[in-house]
């Protein structure tokens, strides 16, 4: 259950302030005002890495969900949210709801290579997960959206997606008698406003958390808890295979964004970042919690199954000044990559089934 | 803690060069800069060294003092000096969560 406050809302609030600065005005400016230097080659020292269990200490899970000060936690908030967000009445054809795209059946995504929007066209990229998504620092595969109110925003707009004007929407729900009440009883003195919507999708998105898998299991010491394969597995992921570089601590991701050589045309972040050679491609780095129901995979839902992802790393994708320096053939044996697989598998929880809500009418 | 190590760290090193030591030096291991906010004189240097295991891309879109470093292989380090004075807000593109302010004045 979601916690009250938190524990880091100050660093999350930190984060929204410095992503907003990211996304905006980064696509008119000239490079080369400050003076910069040669880069040199330095010693560096690496710290002793302190063995398997230093190592098992990066991916303990977080006891509290973080919420931002500006949108704490009520449980009111969240279920009016979850409403929200199942109700299909959010969309012009009142025939999408957000879990369309996101559904908890799918590991919260859809299922499908790619989402699939307003009059059944395809859209152009793979729907992501919304689990764990209270603890993004940034939104969307191209990072366009720096909080989860405005994500919420987002797609409800969106002409490809859900394709409905915020206005038109407002005055769809106060025409749905039963919403005004649990917006006043969420919003003391605020009532329904677009504001509102949009924290009230994006508080209850944040109670969306991936569950206990086997892996915490046995993070928490639990020897038993996951197959002998999938430990070897867990020490290619951090060692040979540097999946950690990326996908590191307890949600498997660093939020970052990467050109990891799929052969798509899709710019990703460079159209937000046209100066910045490394980011033309480059998409945002998922999680990997509930990875097993989230197939096909890739941003582009180009590749199947866990097996091709792992040969995609093995082979490094398509060689272009954009790609992650990261990115280079890694010659993992057979045995590497099924020693992969078996631990990816480990990180997939028995997820409980979720209730759809009543709607107001 | 490490981010408050570090920071220690750079104090110390900076004081123990002495007076001539007008390079601040700005540590990115584990994802993170060393500093949340350093303050420098106009065209004084900002030395940002990748000790971590993994490349950056340190750059900044702060008007009058746009710099961009590229990919930032570990194991190197880059001068920056600034022209205006002013809040320069410095980022690794790759890294949302690494960024950090740097005060320049005059
Ligand atoms: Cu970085």
């Amino acid at each position: 259950m979601p916690v009250r406050g938190s524990y880091r809302s100050t660093a999350f609030l930190a984060t929204i302030a410095s992503a907003g600065l990211c996304v905006l005005g980064f696509s008119t400016i000239g490079f080369g005002a400050a003076v910069v230097g040669e880069s040199r080659k330095v010693e560096i020292t690496q710290k002793a890495t302190g063995g398997l269990d230093a190592l098992k200490a990066q991916y303990r899970r977080p006891t509290t969900i973080p919420f931002p000060k500006d949108d704490p936690y009520t449980p009111e908030k969240a279920a009016l949210g979850k409403k929200l967000y199942f109700d299909t009445r959010l969309s012009v054809s009142s025939a999408q709801s957000c879990a369309s795209c996101h559904s908890p059946g799918f590991g919260w995504g859809d299922g499908l290579a790619v989402g699939v929007g307003h009059g059944m066209a395809k859209l152009g990229r793979h729907s992501p997960t919304i689990v764990n998504a209270a603890w993004s620092a940034i939104f969307m595969w191209d990072g366009r959206l720096p909080t989860l109110e405005e994500q919420a925003l987002g797609p409800i707009q969106s002409p490809g997606e859900m394709n409905m004007k915020l206005d038109d929407l407002l005055a769809r729900l106060s025409s749905i008698s039963e919403y005004k009440p649990l917006f006043d009883a969420a919003f003391p003195g605020e009532g329904m406003k677009a504001k509102t919507l949009a924290q009230a999708i994006a508080t209850y998105e944040r109670t969306v958390v991936s569950e206990r898998a086997p892996f915490d299991a046995w993070i928490d010491g639990n020897e038993k808890a996951i197959p002998e394969d999938a430990k070897r597995g867990f020490a290619v992921f951090n060692g040979k295979a540097q999946c950690a570089a990326c996908h590191e601590g307890w949600n498997f991701t660093n939020e970052g964004f990467q050109d990891i050589g799929l052969p798509s045309k899709d710019v990703g972040r460079g159209e937000y970042l046209p100066g910045v050679i490394k980011m033309q491609h480059a998409f945002k780095t998922p999680g990997l919690r509930e990875i097993g129901r989230r197939s096909p995979y890739m941003h582009d839902g180009s590749l199947a199954t866990l097996e091709q992802v792992i040969d995609h790393y093995d082979h490094a994708g398509v060689d272009r000044p954009s790609r992650s320096d990261l990115m280079r053939p890694l010659e993992l044996t057979a045995q590497e990559k099924a020693d992969l697989v078996a631990f990816l598998k480990t990180l997939t929880s028995e997820l409980s089934p979720t209730a759809v809500p009543v709607l107001p009418r | 803690m490490r981010t408050i190590a570090l920071f220690t760290g750079v104090i110390i090193c900076g004081l123990s060069v002495g007076a001539y030591a007008a390079t601040e030096v700005i540590h990115q291991q584990g994802r993170v800069f060393s500093s949340e906010s350093i303050s420098v004189k106009k065209g004084e240097a900002v030395t940002f060294l990748n000790d971590d295991t993994v490349p950056h891309n340190i750059m900044s879109a702060s008007k009058g003092n746009e710099f961009n470093l590229g990919s930032q292989a570990p194991g190197t380090s880059t001068d920056v000096s600034f022209k205006e004075a002013g809040d320069v807000q410095v980022i690794c593109a790759i890294h949302p969560r690494m960024k950090m302010m740097v005060k320049v004045t005059n």
